[in-house]
């Protein structure tokens, strides 16, 4: 595959400084689920549904240093499609009006994210992955599981959102450079 | 690729996510897989994340521990109240949502109004006790009086107005119309009392436009109060009443003049010389094709103020130094008022005491906003 030579827009750059936060709505949400969630140290364990099917954020530091720009680029774009699809679904079965108008709120912003991603992905000559297929097949959870697997798609969220703003600051200078 | 495994839940509680009266007692059991090698009596039981006394478990097979709580209170959280099954260490083994509430009860005090008969608005308050601590849905219908179809409302407020909806369109006059609320929750439903109304009767426009206040001339007791009527009136064929009421700029205490029929000017006499006046008009439409009912008040007019002219020449004791309090004080709000006038009014050329009194009533203003912000960031 030819290397594409040419410099990103600096504005592809720029938009992914991130406007995102959490903080506004996290502490409503946890609130929402009602203790233990909105716990310190609470920690339930992870459920292995399709919500949650995106690469981790953790990562060693030596290997995420020597992330080839596509495969850092690869990663978040993966991450933050799952993280789309799941948080609008939390957002849809959310029952206080408040919270739900916070989290669609946030999809768009997610959504800008996952744009300009795409974008930046083309523009140095990178293909996208292909869409995953719809999760339709989701087994039926009763409603308390539903309430982990959200606690841990906003975790994830977090994590990602700590992560990628790392992501883009280390491709900012592998790109310059 | 991203494989989804399906893991078998390493433990199960039943009842999943019952719906149970307030008061009402509930055996839930937390039923072990054979994998985890765990047995029963070494569980325990939170309940939104306290600790259940172990005086309500019962162990009923090596696997299964179930607790019984009794005399339920309502849900902690729309979400459910979160019922867990720890194992020793503290992991979450399993859950159970519990939604613990009570039916909803008739709603009442129905009111509805229009807006120069273009839309409808109603409130409503829940029944009994308010509070139902599940979800409630409340459906605001309504239908012509001697035909039509049953419609629903669908624009409803969120929040503190959540007892209220909105109908834009479509409304139609001169037939009565039949309107009532309907609420139901998992635990039952109730109908409100059916309420009958013209839109004709519950007409509410827009208070008067550009109220202004000026004196009579000389004289000290007297100030003159003018507006015009709203514009929607003339549209929709309606005349109007209205009302004025006035204060004292430092009271609380409105004085209300009732009688000023239909006029769009009034004179307010018997007033104190040299004191600042606020005044406010609002504006009922008077129905015509027959109803005799009269409309809903406007909204009062913002405030518009002036002030009664002072017989002496000179204020008594203006020039005379003032005990040490008020005279910062005074010279503080002169201080103020000139930045004020700097900024809004063109120089100083403009300076007159109707100028001070607009002044005077901007400051009221602002407080006013001031205040409310503060009670919204209370809310």
């Amino acid at each position: 595959m030819q290397r594409s030579r040419v410099r990103p827009h600096p504005a592809a750059l720029c938009c992914m400084s991130f406007p995102l936060s959490l903080t506004p709505f996290m502490s409503s949400a946890l609130t929402y689920l009602g203790p233990p969630f909105n716990e310190k140290d609470f920690s339930p364990p992870r459920p292995n549904s399709t919500a949650l099917s995106l690469p981790s954020a953790a990562t060693r530091l030596e290997l995420w240093h020597g992330l080839e720009n596509q495969a850092r680029l690869a990663q978040n774009q993966k991450a933050y499609s799952v993280l789309l699809a799941a948080v609008r679904e939390l957002a849809r079965s959310t029952l206080c009006p408040a919270l739900k108008t916070s989290l669609l709120h946030f999809c768009t912003g997610l959504d800008g994210l996952l744009g300009s991603i795409s974008a930046l992905m083309t523009t140095l000559g990178y293909a996208l992955p292909p869409p995953s297929a719809n999760m339709e097949m989701r087994p039926t959870m009763n409603d308390f599981a539903k309430k982990v697997e959200g606690f841990w798609i906003l975790r994830e969220l977090q994590s990602w959102l700590w992560r990628s703003a790392k992501d883009f600051n280390r491709l900012k200078k592998r790109l310059r450079g | 690729m991203y494989v989804c495994f399906h893991h078998p839940d390493e433990a199960v509680i039943s009842p999943q996510d019952p719906v149970l009266y307030i008061g009402s007692s509930l055996t839930a059991t937390c039923t072990l897989s054979p994998e985890l090698g765990l047995h029963a009596s070494t569980l325990y039981w939170t309940l939104n994340g306290i600790s259940v006394s172990s005086s309500a478990y019962s162990v009923l097979s090596p696997d299964t521990l179930s607790i019984t709580l009794q005399n339920l209170n309502g849900s902690q959280q729309q979400s459910g109240d979160n019922l867990v099954c720890h194992g020793a260490d503290g992991h979450v083994l399993a859950g159970s949502c519990l939604y613990v509430g009570r039916p909803p009860e008739k709603p009442v005090n129905l009111t509805c109004w229009s807006h120069n008969t273009k839309d409808l608005s109603c409130k409503w308050s829940p029944g009994g006790l308010g509070e139902t601590h599940i979800q409630t849905k409340y459906t605001l219908k309504y239908k012509l009086r001697w035909y039509g179809r049953e419609k629903e409302c669908e624009v409803y407020n969120t929040g503190k107005q959540r007892y209220s909806c909105y109908i834009p369109r479509n409304l139609a006059l001169f037939t009565p119309y039949e309107i009532w609320v309907e609420a139901a929750n998992q635990l039952g439903s109730a109908t409100s009392d059916i309420t009958t109304l013209d839109i004709l009767d519950v007409v509410t426009t827009d208070p008067p436009a550009n109220v202004q206040v000026s004196r009579v001339g000389d004289l000290e007791d007297q100030l003159t109060v003018r507006w015009a009527s709203p514009p929607e009136l003339k549209d929709i064929l309606f005349q109007a009443k209205y009302q004025i009421r006035y204060r004292l700029e430092d009271s609380t205490e409105w004085k209300v003049v009732d009688d000023v029929g239909n006029q769009t000017s009034c004179r307010l006499a018997g007033l104190q010389p040299g004191t600042v006046y606020f005044v406010q008009v609002r504006c009922n439409p008077v129905g015509i094709y027959g109803s005799r009912k009269p409309g809903i008040w406007s909204d009062w007019s913002h405030p518009a103020a002036a002030s009664t002219p002072s017989s002496e020449r000179l204020q008594s004791g203006s020039c005379d130094p003032k005990p040490g309090e008020q005279n910062s004080t005074l010279r503080r709000e002169l201080k103020q008022f000139f930045g004020w006038v700097r900024k809004h009014a063109s120089g100083c050329s403009g300076m007159s005491i109707k100028l001070y009194d607009q002044w005077r009533v901007w400051l009221q203003k602002s407080h006013k906003t001031r205040n409310q912000i503060l009670q919204d960031d209370n809310s």
